[in-house]
């Protein structure tokens, strides 16, 4: 098989291409995998702050036991209210 | 010639295996951030299930407080009326003399005990503790 010199231009333009489009395709890819790391790098950021944010209110659950407490002020309060009001009642009698 | 198709199974080759190769690359960092967004998901549903308690206890204990701190100065003022009520005022208390008992000087027997009698004998015990006590 001969091949003319303008097909053995094409040929050489199409190979010179092939490793223009080549090395477009490496950068291009290269890129990609800068980006996918730096996804990769904040997703774990964002894992750690998650992590942290769960432990922070993982004693989110104490403030009903410190509800109830506080309603036993209030129940105590209330028995304080009624023992000073007999007391306040007998002293000015 | 045969250098042109040796390039162009080169440019071939290279472009194929650049492709897989940073495929392969691109795909296990995929992985490792889907693996790393589960997890991230994981625990926003654990934050979410933490979170949900805290309004309801926070606005009860806010309510409660509340009428707590409201009562308090009620009972400050009850206390205080106790205090004022119970403490000893020396200006409200009379001056009074020294005690002496209600039937008047009290008659000492012993005289009588011995037989001495030295306003003389008188005709009923009676009738002379009156007129004595009346002298008094």
């Amino acid at each position: 098989m001969v091949l003319t010199d303008t097909q053995e231009n094409l040929w050489w333009i199409a190979v010179i291409a092939g490793f223009v489009v080549v090395l477009a395709v490496a950068a291009l890819l290269t890129i990609l995998v800068l980006l996918v790391r730096t996804i990769d790098r904040r997703v774990v950021e964002v894992k750690a702050t998650l992590t942290q944010a769960k432990a922070n209110t993982a004693d989110a659950a104490l403030l009903g036991q410190t509800a109830a407490g506080v309603d036993l002020v209030l129940a105590e309060g209330l028995e304080h209210h009624l023992f000073l009001g007999r007391v306040l009642g007998k002293v000015r009698s | 010639m045969n250098t042109l198709v040796v390039l162009t199974v080169v440019d071939i080759v290279l472009l194929i295996a650049g492709l897989a190769l940073y495929l392969w690359i691109v795909g296990s960092q995929l992985n490792r951030v889907a693996t790393n967004l589960e997890e991230c998901n994981d625990l926003v549903r654990a934050i979410k299930a933490n979170a949900e308690t805290i309004e309801g206890d926070l606005e009860h204990i806010n309510r409660t407080g509340g009428v707590v701190a409201g009562a308090l100065p009620l009972l400050y003022g009850m206390a205080e009326g106790i205090v004022v009520g119970a403490t000893y005022d020396p200006k409200q208390v009379a001056e009074r003399g020294p005690a002496v008992p209600a039937s008047g000087r009290r008659r000492s027997r012993l005289h009588d005990g011995v037989g001495y009698m030295p306003d003389g004998p008188a005709p009923s015990p009676r009738p002379a503790l009156v007129d004595r006590a009346e002298s008094a």
